[in-house]
C-alpha cells in the first residue's frame, strides 16, 4: 500500500518538474471571520425586510413555502397546520435549545404524535430507537443558521440536539428561523463557514453541516422533474418577525 | 492500465449510437436543455464571468502548492477522527475500500453517485467480494438495474424511457409501474430508503476537499449523498487528489458556479459538508470517517500536458455543447468519462494510447471551452493529443503516410505546382457539381460522409502569375 509519505514525494518530484509558477492565487481569507460575521450580521439586521423578501422569491422558485407568524408562540400553530393539512400525524423536532422555542408540548397539545431531540449524548440503543422514530415520522421541524437570499438556501448545522434526521427522512420539512439567520449571499455563508471553522467547535457542534435549497429532487427519468426522490417532498420555512428566544448556535 | 479498451472500435460504437432513433431524441432534447438553463442561470447572474475566472484562479494557485494543501487536509481529516489513505492505482483504491468492507463486517454499501468510484470499477470489486453496492443516485439506480454504464456525468440515464424504466423495475423489483416518472421515482425511494437504514457502509465520492478544515463536499439533488454520509456505521469517501480547496472563501465561489454550469440551479438542492465521524451528542452519523486520496494517473500530470484537466469540476456542461456528444452520446465513447473532457480523462487515466480514436471525436469548434466554468483550454490539449497520437506512430498507417507527404508538399513550391496539376486531371471523374464525391479505396472515408472541394480551375498562384503577365499589377 502507498504511504502518506510516499504520495507526498510523488507529487513534490512532478511539481518540481512544472516550468514555473503560474501567475494566479486562491481568493483572500478573512481575517478574524468570527468577528468580522458579527459585524456583517449588525449591517445585515438594518436590511433584513429587503433580505427577506428575496429570500421569499428564491425560496418559492426552488419549490419552497414560506410562513410568516409574529412571534414564537405561534410557530405550533403553523406547523400543526401544514401537518393537518396534509393528514400526517407523527412529528420529530429539534430540542428546544437549539430551536430557540419548545414546540414538542405545543404540537402534542394539538394532537401530533412529537418527539424532541434530546439535548445531548445518549445511549447506541436509543440512538437506534429515535432513528426508526425520525424514519416512520411525517414532518420534521429543525431550526436554521442561515437562509441564504441570492439562493433560497437553508443551511442547517448537525449537533446536539440537531439531528440531521429531521430535514431529511420525513416526507415534509418545516425549519423555523428568524431575521438573525438572514444573510444576502453566498459570499455571506462562505464568511459564516470561515467563522464556524475558526478555533476550537463549541461542545454542540456536529460534523456535518447542510445547505437546503428546496425540497429533494431529480429529473433522471426523461428530464421530468420530479419532487420527494430521497429527502423531503416538500419544505417549509417559518419566519418568526418578533424573533425566536435564545438558541445555542 | 486501469481500464480495459471498449470491444469495438469507435467507428461501430458511434454508429450504433447514430441509429438508435430514441437516443437520438433523447440526447438532443436532453443537451438542449441543459445548455437553456446554464445559459438563462449565467444571464440571470452577472457577476458569474468575474467567478469563473475567480475559480479557475484557485484552481491554479491550489496545484502550484498540492502538496501543501494535501497535507493540510490530510491533518485536519485526521485531527477529527477520520482516517486517509493513498491510492497510487485504481487497484489500490479497490484494495483499500474492500479491506474497510471487510473489516468493518459491511454487508451492503449504499452508494451516492460518484464518477471517482466508476472510474476505478468499484461496484464490480464488490460483488466479487460478497458485498452488494446499491447506488442510491435515480439515474445510477436506473443503469445499476440494467447493467448498464453511465451516459452522462450529470443524468446517467438520459439514453433510458420512461417505459423502459416501468420494464425494468417491473422485472427486477417485481412491482407493480407505470410509465409515469412520478410513480417510478415513489417506488424507487421506498426500495432504496430501506437500503438506506439496512446498509453498513456508505461510499460517496467528494466534489470538494476542503483542506484549512478538512471537510468533505458532497452536492447532490435527491439527498442520497446525506444517506449515505449519515446513516451507516461506516462512510467512506473516494476523492481524487486534485478536488482538494484551501478554504471555505474558495468553496463559495466554487458552488457559485458549479450548479448553474450543470444543471442551471443557482445552487443543487443539497450541499453537505462532512467533517468526519459522528460527534458526541449527535443522533446521526458514522463511527468511523475514511477518505481515499486517488491518484490513478492525475499526480504524473502536475507537469505533464493535461495539466488543465485536473481543473475540471464534472459539471457536465462541455458534453451538453459538444456536437459530437449531442450525436453519439455517452455510450460511444466507451470509457467512464465522456464527452470533451472526457477523452482528455481517459488519456490522463488510461494513456494516450487509450484515445488514438477518441482524439479525433471533436470538431475542434471550442465551444466545450466557452462552456467549461473554469475555461480549460479543451480544444488545445485535444489537438496536443492528436498530435502525440500521430508521433507515437499509434495512429493508423494510411492516415500517417498521407499527412507526411502532405508535409512534404507544403514544403517545396515547384512539387506543390505540380501537384496542382497533377491532381486536377485526377480529380475530373470524381467532381460532381462542383464538389469530389465517391473517392474510391480509403479516400472513400472522407467522401463518404462530406464533400472534398475540388482543386480549382485555375488556383491562386496561377491568377497571380497570369495578371502579372498582363502587368495589371
Amino acid at each position: 500500500m502507498t504511504t502518506r509519505a510516499e504520495f507526498l514525494r510523488r507529487i513534490r518530484t512532478e511539481m518540481g518538474r512544472t516550468a514555473g509558477l503560474f501567475p494566479a492565487e486562491t481568493a483572500a481569507r478573512p481575517t478574524r471571520p468570527r468577528e468580522r460575521l458579527e459585524i456583517l450580521r449588525r449591517e445585515l439586521s438594518e436590511r433584513w425586510p429587503q433580505n427577506l423578501e428575496r429570500f421569499r422569491h428564491e425560496f418559492e422558485r426552488v419549490g419552497g413555502v414560506l410562513h410568516r407568524v409574529a412571534t414564537a408562540a405561534e410557530v405550533p400553530d403553523a406547523v400543526a397546520r401544514v401537518a393537518q393539512e396534509r393528514g400526517m400525524r407523527r412529528v420529530v423536532a429539534w430540542h428546544a435549545d437549539a430551536l430557540g422555542l419548545d414546540v414538542a408540548g405545543p404540537l402534542a397539545a394539538r394532537g401530533l404524535e412529537t418527539s424532541a431531540a434530546p439535548g445531548g449524548e445518549v445511549a447506541a440503543a436509543e440512538r437506534e430507537h429515535r432513528r426508526a422514530v425520525a424514519a416512520a415520522a411525517d414532518l420534521g421541524v429543525t431550526g436554521v443558521d442561515l437562509a441564504i437570499a441570492e439562493t433560497g438556501t437553508l443551511v442547517v448545522l448537525s449537533g446536539a440536539g440537531r439531528p440531521r434526521s429531521a430535514s431529511l427522512l420525513p416526507a415534509c420539512h418545516v425549519a423555523v428561523f428568524d431575521r438573525d439567520a438572514l444573510v444576502e449571499s453566498l459570499a455571506h455563508a462562505g464568511l459564516a463557514l470561515e467563522a464556524w471553522h475558526d478555533g476550537a467547535a463549541p461542545e454542540w457542534r456536529g460534523a456535518s453541516i447542510n445547505f437546503i435549497t428546496g425540497p429533494s429532487r431529480t429529473a433522471d427519468i426523461e428530464l421530468t422533474l420530479t419532487r420527494g426522490v430521497h429527502g423531503p417532498k416538500e419544505v417549509h420555512a417559518v419566519f418568526v418577525e418578533q424573533g425566536l428566544g435564545p438558541r445555542r448556535g | 492500465m486501469s481500464e480495459a479498451p471498449p470491444a469495438t472500435p469507435l467507428r461501430e460504437r458511434a454508429g450504433r449510437a447514430l441509429q438508435d432513433t430514441f437516443l437520438q431524441e433523447a440526447l438532443t432534447i436532453a443537451t438542449t436543455k441543459f445548455i437553456g438553463l446554464r445559459r438563462e442561470a449565467f444571464d440571470e447572474f452577472p457577476e458569474g464571468e468575474a467567478l469563473r475566472d475567480r475559480a479557475r484562479a484557485i484552481k491554479e494557485a491550489t496545484l502550484q502548492h498540492l502538496d501543501q494543501h494535501l497535507e493540510r487536509l490530510i491533518d485536519n481529516v485526521e485531527r477529527r477522527g477520520g482516517h486517509v489513505h493513498y491510492a497510487t492505482t485504481a487497484e489500490e483504491a479497490r484494495a483499500i475500500v474492500l479491506d474497510i468492507a471487510r473489516r468493518t463486517g459491511a454487508r451492503m454499501a449504499v452508494k451516492s453517485k460518484s464518477m471517482a468510484t466508476e472510474e476505478i470499477h468499484l461496484n464490480e470489486a464488490l460483488e466479487a467480494a460478497g458485498i452488494t453496492p446499491v447506488e442510491t443516485d435515480l439515474g445510477e439506480y436506473i443503469i445499476q438495474l440494467a447493467h448498464e454504464r453511465p451516459s452522462h456525468i450529470i443524468a446517467p440515464a438520459i439514453h433510458k424511457t420512461k417505459g423502459q424504466v416501468a420494464e425494468l423495475f417491473a422485472r427486477e423489483l417485481k412491482r407493480e409501474t407505470q410509465p409515469d416518472p412520478e410513480v417510478l421515482t415513489r417506488i424507487a425511494r421506498a426500495e432504496l430508503r430501506e437500503k438506506f437504514l439496512e446498509a453498513d457502509l456508505g461510499i460517496s465520492g467528494a466534489n470538494f476537499g476542503v483542506a484549512d478544515t478538512g471537510t468533505v463536499v458532497l452536492v447532490t439533488n435527491e439527498g442520497n449523498g446525506r444517506m449515505v454520509t449519515s446513516l451507516p456505521r461506516v462512510h467512506v469517501a473516494v476523492m481524487g487528489v486534485e478536488k482538494v480547496i484551501p478554504s471555505m472563501t474558495d468553496l463559495a465561489v466554487f458552488l457559485a458556479i458549479l450548479a448553474k454550469s450543470a444543471t442551471g440551479q443557482k445552487l443543487s438542492v443539497y450541499t453537505s459538508l462532512v467533517n468526519g465521524p459522528r460527534r458526541g451528542g449527535e443522533l446521526e452519523g458514522p463511527e468511523e470517517f475514511h477518505l481515499v486520496l486517488l491518484d490513478n494517473g492525475r499526480i504524473r500530470q502536475i507537469a505533464g500536458p493535461l495539466r488543465e484537466a485536473l481543473d475540471c469540476l464534472r459539471c457536465g456542461a462541455c458534453l451538453n455543447v459538444c456536437p459530437v456528444y449531442r450525436q453519439i452520446g455517452g455510450h460511444a465513447y466507451g470509457y467512464t468519462y465522456p464527452g470533451p473532457i472526457g477523452i482528455l480523462l481517459t488519456a490522463m487515466l488510461n494513456g494516450s494510447e487509450s484515445v488514438r480514436d477518441l482524439a479525433h471525436a471533436s470538431s475542434l469548434c471550442g465551444a466545450c471551452a466557452d462552456a467549461c466554468p473554469v475555461r480549460i483550454d479543451i480544444p488545445r490539449m485535444l489537438i496536443e493529443l492528436r498530435k502525440e497520437v500521430g508521433e507515437r506512430r499509434i495512429a493508423p498507417w494510411s492516415e500517417r503516410v498521407v499527412f507526411a507527404g502532405f508535409g512534404r508538399l507544403l514544403q517545396r513550391p515547384a512539387l506543390y505546382r505540380l501537384a496542382a496539376r497533377v491532381g486536377r486531371a485526377l480529380q475530373r471523374p470524381f467532381v460532381r457539381h462542383g464538389a469530389i464525391r465517391g473517392l474510391p479505396a480509403f479516400f472513400g472515408h472522407w467522401t463518404r460522409t462530406r464533400d472534398l472541394p475540388p482543386i480549382a480551375a485555375r488556383t491562386f498562384q496561377e491568377r497571380w502569375a497570369e495578371l502579372e503577365r498582363e502587368g495589371r499589377r
